[in-house]
């Protein structure tokens, strides 16, 4: 009993279940929610929050897992979208290498900008896999947008991410 | 500290490299990956519900907030289009029926042979880098992949994955899509009406098969292309019935090419296989259909659209269209997936 419940307290067991939940609002009210025509990619602002608050490798981690949960619900090929938010995330913890003592708007910052470069990132791994009909001007718009949005979307992710990678005794 | 920073980064090369493995095993085709997606889908889907019921009240209020102007101008648009439409949907189902009787007659496959399963739309595509949506049919309704699927207007798409009761749509404007098409000529008159006995080309003889008969029809049509009244089946009272064919030189001339789809920011596009098209210049409005043929993934004479833009280009490379879509892929509810599939696909038990 008290090895199931240390395994439920796991911060990775709570990044799984925290994950299927933004995953399911992905898939359904920010599929739909499309402000000026692009989809909010919920799951890689959340790695790329985790890679800000946690660091590179917790972010790596967080992007991989959450990307392959993200591969499973998408039609493009299996293990893309997995490598693209666990590189994303990976960057945004570089944070601290640029900044002594990261503030939250600073976070949010690094959040708009790697968001943006992670989503524009999609197409180029595409293409790489020889996918290279996204690879087109309408990218930098998506990217723009999500920028704009990764940041209103950061302050209730961080938190969040804060949260659910905190470290516990067990862990 | 170092231990922990070991196994992070072991985590991080073993997920990364699973994930390369992957990557490789869809791109190569493999099963795996689809076991994998239907075994993730059997947990995640019924927090997806959840989700989706508790946060539809905010899906609709967003609606409400984004969509109300644009909807009232549509209510009114559709409103004076049905009006319009009315008339010319009479002629245009007789015509249609006609078409079918004669292809039947002579033993051609028609679209009315095919069985087809209604599906609504659950979910779109939870990416911006893929155009498909979600349907709430699946295997157990007989859908295979490759399958095409249309709404009241023309094609839209067709299946790319399937499960038990949902299948994914990957829609015409996802830059992998491809299709065979026919492009027709536009005739030089699009608006006349012909009245059974004139202009009679070719009449043969067949067996009395059917009772239909059709009023003179005199009605003028403003779609392109459409001539309501101009191939008949009058009946004779002698047991015989007679089919008047337009000749070969009304008929309109078709063209192969294939249509590709470029994104959502772009109108989809034909390339001519070859750069010598049979009849010359290609006009903005001349109809797109699916070409059907033994190998298409979709049978022939599906409307997808007209041309609105030829872009010429130097050299041997020929034109290529750019295509208005007959559908509106930013507002799918019902679909209609067809049964269909290519003579080299279908399984002999």
């Amino acid at each position: 009993m008290n090895r199931i419940l240390q395994v439920a307290s796991n911060r990775w067991t709570r990044l799984v279940l925290v994950a299927l939940v933004l995953l399911g609002l992905q898939t359904t009210l920010f599929s739909q929610l499309r402000p000026f025509g692009v989809m909010l990619p919920l799951v890689l602002i959340f790695a790329v929050s985790t890679g800000t608050v946690h660091g590179s490798e917790v972010g790596a981690i967080t992007g991989l897992v959450v990307g392959a949960m993200y591969d499973c619900v998408l039609a493009t090929p299996f293990g893309l979208a997995s490598l693209v938010i666990g590189s994303a995330g990976y960057l945004a913890g570089l944070l601290p290498f640029f900044l002594r003592e990261p503030t939250w708007w600073s976070r949010i910052i690094v959040v708009v900008v790697v968001s943006a470069f992670g989503e524009s990132m999609f197409p180029v791994a595409l293409a790489t896999v020889g996918l290279d009909g996204w690879l087109n001007s309408h990218v930098l718009w998506i990217a723009a947008v999500v920028a704009l949005f990764a940041g209103v979307l950061a302050l209730l992710l961080v938190p969040l991410s804060r949260w659910t990678l905190h470290e516990t005794a067990s862990t | 500290m170092s231990g922990l920073t070991i196994n992070r980064r072991r985590a991080i090369v073993l997920l990364a490299l699973t994930s390369i493995i992957l990557l490789t095993l869809d791109l190569q085709g493999s099963s795996a990956t689809a076991t994998v997606r239907s075994a993730f889908a059997t947990i995640f889907r019924p927090i997806e519900g959840v989700v989706r019921v508790v946060t539809r009240p905010a899906s609709n209020a967003w609606y409400g907030i984004t969509h109300y102007d644009d909807v009232k101008s549509e209510n009114r648009l559709l409103r004076e289009k049905i009006a319009q439409q009315e008339g010319a949907a009479v002629a245009a189902a007789a015509s249609v029926r006609l078409s079918q009787e004669l292809l039947a007659l002579n033993g051609l496959p028609t679209l009315a042979g095919i069985n087809s399963v209604t599906a609504q739309v659950i979910g779109d595509s939870p990416s911006n880098f893929s155009q498909s949506v979600e349907i709430n049919q699946g295997s157990e309704s007989g859908i295979r992949v490759g399958m095409p699927v249309l709404n009241a207007a023309g094609l839209i798409g067709r299946i790319t994955q399937v499960f038990p009761n949902r299948a994914v749509v990957m829609l015409i404007s996802d830059p992998e899509y491809a299709l065979s098409v026919k492009v027709g000529s536009v005739p030089e008159s699009t608006t006349s009406s012909t009245v059974p006995g004139e202009g009679i080309a070719t009449k043969i003889t067949v067996p009395q098969t059917t009772t239909t008969t059709i009023a003179k029809p005199v009605v003028v049509s403003t779609i392109p292309g459409f001539t309501p009244g101009a191939t008949t089946i009058p009946s004779a009272p002698s047991g015989i019935t007679t089919l008047t064919i337009p000749s070969s030189g009304t008929l309109a001339v078709r063209e192969t090419g294939i249509l590709e789809g470029q994104g959502p920011s772009h109108a989809p596009t034909v390339r001519f296989i070859s750069a010598d098209t049979r009849f010359g210049e290609i006009n903005v409005g001349a109809p797109i259909v699916s070409a059907g043929g033994s190998t298409s993934l979709a049978p022939p004479d599906i409307v997808i659209g007209t041309v609105s833009r030829v872009v010429r280009r130097l050299g041997t490379a020929g034109p290529i269209l750019e295509i208005e879509l007959v559908t509106d892929l930013s507002n799918l509810s019902f679909l209609r997936v067809l049964l269909y599939q290519p003579i080299t696909e279908l399984v002999t038990p």
